[in-house]
């Protein structure tokens, strides 16, 4: 199936860089294998020219490479040859065998050599897309069978209290910054906003710890950089225009010298602006008014900021709320389907064979992702495993038992599909507070049904939850080493694609205000003829949808330091993080590309919605916009100890 | 056994550099697994294996990209290149992107990448890399259009909408240059956006819009008899006959030849171009193009009409040569393009 395959990065922000295009005066004739562009040093000797249209060949490899063409081209044509006269092509290696990785030629060549030379039996046929279940997500059927003879084993563990033996140092705002750029280090004047947990911990900030966490947004302004390569070329601005009426453009305008009013502390400024905006979007029709009116509340928010948290913030911050426009936003839209679809795909993949699975999630919410990998698992050829979920979720506000709910109803489903199933929640403010042995460990009511010395696979699934562990210095490597110490199969990560986490306040403005554009203009594109709901529904579900994404703008916009948790980064600085954590790339394949593609055209209205591979990732974009990004990991070899 | 099964690796190999002979190769075989003998065609796989970048408002060597949906009800994407605006502040606003790069004349080069009316898009990497040098060579605004792609969109689509975008420019005030404030506008493309460059000239030509220029590199044109260059180069420098028939049949209307106007402009079906406010042309021929006898009777059927052709004839060049930037063909061609464009902004 998939090869071990060590993946060798050329850094963050993209899946490769542009070679120079302007080097007109470059080898001619020759295969060039010219100096590198600051790229790390296993990226030696890949040929430049190749590397800018998109495919990783190193130039000692070139005529390998070239060889390997031509063995494939001499196979298939014997083969053609031997199945019809004139058959040119061999639809066998297109539909049966699963690519990956394009852009690795080498590997893709050989995968496909070793799938003719020798022909595998034939493959199990791929998971079934259960879109019925997809369908019920959120009912839960529950079946009224026979009663349940033993109680369902579903657990929730109390409340853990932050432990005291790491040092959590909130991540302190930009400084007031001269000239609109940062700077770096302890700044007496800067806000910091310390949350009443941390209160107890060390207030200090070392300027080190905080210049790595802005750089880390690529652009090479002089900030050190974490990790790889040291000059890197500034961050990528993907731009796509859909409103190209003269007023958008003005609103656009409006909105940049807002932010950047607010970035020169001129606040009068910011203020007359944020009025003008308003007037400009009043007039505006669509996306764009909706999107320009919350980008200015959000700066009026900045601009006005309450501290402490006033009671109707913290009433607004309630988990439960937080889930329920959660629920319409994956209504409303493909992205979440998508996310749960390829993050499955990737588990499904991984637990193929194993009899004993244990998946743990670090958002379980309403639990929406799991129904549909119960029936995959239930509907395997060599039958469904015994599944344990484990599932993660905020205190509630309400003391209400939600995580437990969630594992009711799908312990429900679970029986009435034949799956062995096995539940417990805990419930952690954050991702920090969790370690590995609580994960691992069983209840002692399981010790009778456990099998006989067979291990058991694990899979750690993260839907749009790491991005919020960099409002803390360390707590996202400490939860990737949990991971580690949990040893899994496969890690599934889905991040939104955006980087709104770096630079400057203009930057991180300028990269939110192009990312929900783009979002926001897609929720007028969904509906899709699957859709069970009806027009008035669908309105409904968008108009929470906003909402939902609303609040992240607010976020992104308003908060600083602990506060901001919605710190996106791109799948290129995620990829940074994740190899430097200890984990390797275990690439999504064309059959989770194929079905990810066709369950879009079911759910999505339009044809905006866009599927793209890039180094072994799925992304879902609008247009030419990714907009989320679904990767898996495996540990990688080296960090096995 | 027919030429097209014959495996003539060495013979390409011969004349290409390696890397190039690997990419080319490498299209070839993805290509091969696409097309379906019944003439439909693995949409999904062919969008996972393309290489795609997005568009990039942040300068790279001076050039910056953006997005623009052109005809929202056909989801109508074009990739604007420009040179990068001079302002201050580093990534562009939408304002900058939107203001001409200079009041003196500048042309604006409509591109239609290739890939045989089946392949690639605006966003493929071969062709952003291609549609950046046109901004750099030629101090252009090039505006590569995302037409609908055969066989999901036969004729006309990829006409119309290479219409919709002269259309679309036309409308742009902030295309216009120089103290008569008109649109210089040229039209190109390769393969089978050579193609469309032609008929969305000639379009263009019947209702009146002035073009400043044609380039066609590589153009796919074709008809029903076999030419001496198909017969003699099939299957010997990375293309068939077969697999050009597939691609005619998977373009045209059901039931139609390649006598079809579309394919053979010049043929028995052909539209007579002679009167007509035609534009000129650059027509670059590869000398190891199995297609190229229609491509010179297509440059021959333009002189015969009566309009300006120049023609550039590259002998040893294969298909593709434009995709890197390693050989004299690649250079000379490129400056062939330059002096065409720059001797022809009016």
């Amino acid at each position: 199936m998939k090869r071990e395959h060590q993946e060798t990065e050329a850094g963050g922000g993209g899946g490769y860089h542009v070679a120079t295009a302007g080097d007109m005066t470059g080898a001619k004739g020759k295969m060039t294998a010219g100096p590198s562009m600051g790229t790390e040093d296993d990226d030696c000797g890949v040929d430049e020219l190749l590397a800018a249209l998109g495919y990783k060949v190193r130039s000692s490899e070139m005529a390998d490479v070239a060889q390997k063409l031509e063995q494939l081209e001499v196979a298939m044509a014997s083969t053609a040859a031997a199945a019809s006269d004139d058959a040119s092509v061999l639809p066998q290696i297109a539909s049966d065998t699963v690519h990956y990785d394009p852009s690795d030629l080498a590997t893709w060549l050989d995968s496909m050599l070793s799938e003719l030379n020798a022909p595998p039996p034939p493959l199990p046929p791929p998971p079934p897309v259960a879109a019925s279940v997809h369908h019920h997500h959120h009912r839960f059927d529950v079946s009224t069978a026979s009663a349940v003879s033993e109680p369902p084993a579903i657990t929730t563990v109390a409340p853990l209290r932050p432990s005291d033996a790491y040092d959590f140092k909130p991540v302190p705002a930009p400084a007031a910054a001269s000239g609109g750029r940062v700077v770096y280090g302890l700044d007496p004047q800067s806000e910091m906003i310390v949350s009443p947990r941390d209160q107890k911990r060390k207030r200090t900030c070392s300027p080190s710890s905080s210049s790595s966490r802005g750089a880390e947004a690529g652009r090479a302004r002089g900030s050190r950089t974490e990790g790889a390569s040291s000059a890197k070329p500034a961050a990528a601005v993907p731009v796509v225009v859909v409103d190209t009426q003269e007023s958008g453009i003005r609103l656009v305008h409006a909105l940049m010298a807002c932010a950047e009013a607010v970035q020169q502390e001129n606040l009068k400024a910011a203020d007359a602006l944020v009025k003008h905006i308003s007037v400009l979007a009043a007039s505006q029709d669509g996306p764009m008014r909706k999107v320009a009116g919350y980008f200015a509340a959000a700066i009026a928010r900045r601009i006005y900021r309450r501290r402490p948290l006033s009671q109707v913030d913290r009433a607004l911050d309630s988990p439960a709320l937080d889930d329920l426009l959660h629920g319409h936003f994956y209504e409303s839209c493909p992205y979440l389907k998508f996310a749960h679809f390829t993050a499955n795909q990737a588990i499904l993949e991984a637990f193929s064979s194993c009899r004993r699975v244990h998946v743990i999630d670090f958002g379980m919410r309403q639990g929406l992702q799991w129904p549909a990998l119960l029936q995959a698992l239930a509907l395997r050829p060599e039958g469904p495993p015994s599944l344990r979920l484990t599932g993660i979720g905020p205190p509630q506000s309400d003391h209400s038992d939600a995580l437990q709910q969630v594992g009711w109803k799908l312990a429900m489903l679970a029986k009435s599909i034949g799956v062995d199933f096995r539940y417990r929640g805990f419930v952690a403010s954050s991702l920090a507070d969790l370690e590995s042995r609580m994960l691992l460990e069983r209840d002692g009511n399981e010790g009778d049904r456990d099998d006989e010395g067979e291990e058991e696979a694990v899979a750690v699934n993260s839907v749009m939850e790491l991005h919020r562990l960099l409002a803390r210095t360390g707590a996202l490597e400490k939860v990737l080493r949990m991971v580690l110490a949990v040893r899994p199969r496969i890690v599934t990560v889905v991040e939104e694609e955006a980087n709104h986490n770096g630079g400057t306040f203009l930057d991180r403005f300028t990269e939110a205000l192009h990312y929900y554009s783009s979002m926001f203009d897609s929720l007028e594109g969904s509906g899709g003829q699957a859709a069970e709901a009806g027009e008035e529904e669908q309105q409904q579900h968008r108009a929470m949808a906003e909402a939902y994404l609303g609040r992240q703008i607010c976020n992104v916009v308003a908060c600083e330091g602990a506060e901001r948790t919605e710190r996106h980064e791109t799948l290129g600085q995620w990829r940074g993080r994740m190899a430097r954590a200890g984990f390797e790339p275990a690439h999504l394949g064309s059959n989770a590309f194929k079905q990810a593609s066709m369950l879009l055209a079911l759910y999505a209205g339009g044809d905006g919605f866009r599927v793209e591979e890039t180094d072994g990732c799925l992304t879902l974009g609008w247009h030419t916009r990714p907009l989320i990004a679904t990767s898996a990991w495996r540990v990688s070899a080296a960090a096995t100890r | 056994m027919a030429g097209s099964n014959e495996v003539n690796a060495n013979e390409s190999k011969m004349v290409v550099p390696l890397n190039t002979w690997v990419l080319i190769s490498n299209f070839k075989l993805a290509y091969n697994m696409l097309r379906r003998p019944d003439g439909t065609f693995d949409r999904h796989l062919a969008e996972f294996l393309d290489r795609k970048v997005p568009a990039n408002a942040t300068p790279v060597n001076g050039v910056v990209s953006f997005d623009v949906l052109i005809d929202r009800p056909n989801n109508l994407l074009a990739r604007i290149y420009r040179p990068a605006p001079s302002t201050a502040s580093a990534a562009p606003l939408l304002t900058d992107l939107y203001r001409a790069p200079s009041s003196d004349p500048f042309p604006v080069i409509i591109f239609f990448h290739g890939g045989s009316f089946a392949h690639s898009s605006s966003n493929s990497a071969i062709y952003d890399s291609l549609c950046r040098r046109f901004v750099s060579l030629c101090g252009a605004v090039v505006v590569s259009v995302n037409y609908r792609r055969a066989p999901d969109h036969k004729y006309p689509c990829a006409y119309d909408d290479g219409w919709a975008a002269l259309k679309w420019a036309s409308g742009e005030p902030w295309l216009r240059s120089g103290k008569d404030a008109k649109l210089r506008v040229f039209l190109a493309g390769d393969s089978s956006g050579g193609n469309i460059a032609h008929h969305v000239a000639l379009r263009a030509a019947e209702s009146g819009i002035e073009v400043a220029g044609n380039v066609l590199l590589n153009a796919m044109f074709g008809g029903n008899c076999r030419t001496e260059s198909e017969k003699r180069l099939d299957g010997k420098y990375f293309v068939t006959i077969q697999d050009r028939d597939w691609y005619w049949k998977a373009y045209l209307p059901e039931g139609a030849d390649r006598d079809h106007p579309a394919c053979n402009p010049f043929g028995p079906k052909g539209v007579k171009l002679e009167g007509l406010p035609f534009t000129k042309s650059l027509v670059i021929v590869a000398g190891l193009d199995l297609v190229q006898d229609w491509q010179l009777a297509y440059a021959d059927g333009l002189k015969k009409a009566g309009h300006f052709v120049k023609l550039v004839y590259r002998e040893q060049a294969t298909i593709g040569f434009y995709l890197l930037p390693n050989t004299n063909h690649f250079y000379q061609v490129m400056e062939e393009i330059k002096n065409f464009v720059g001797s022809n902004l009016l």
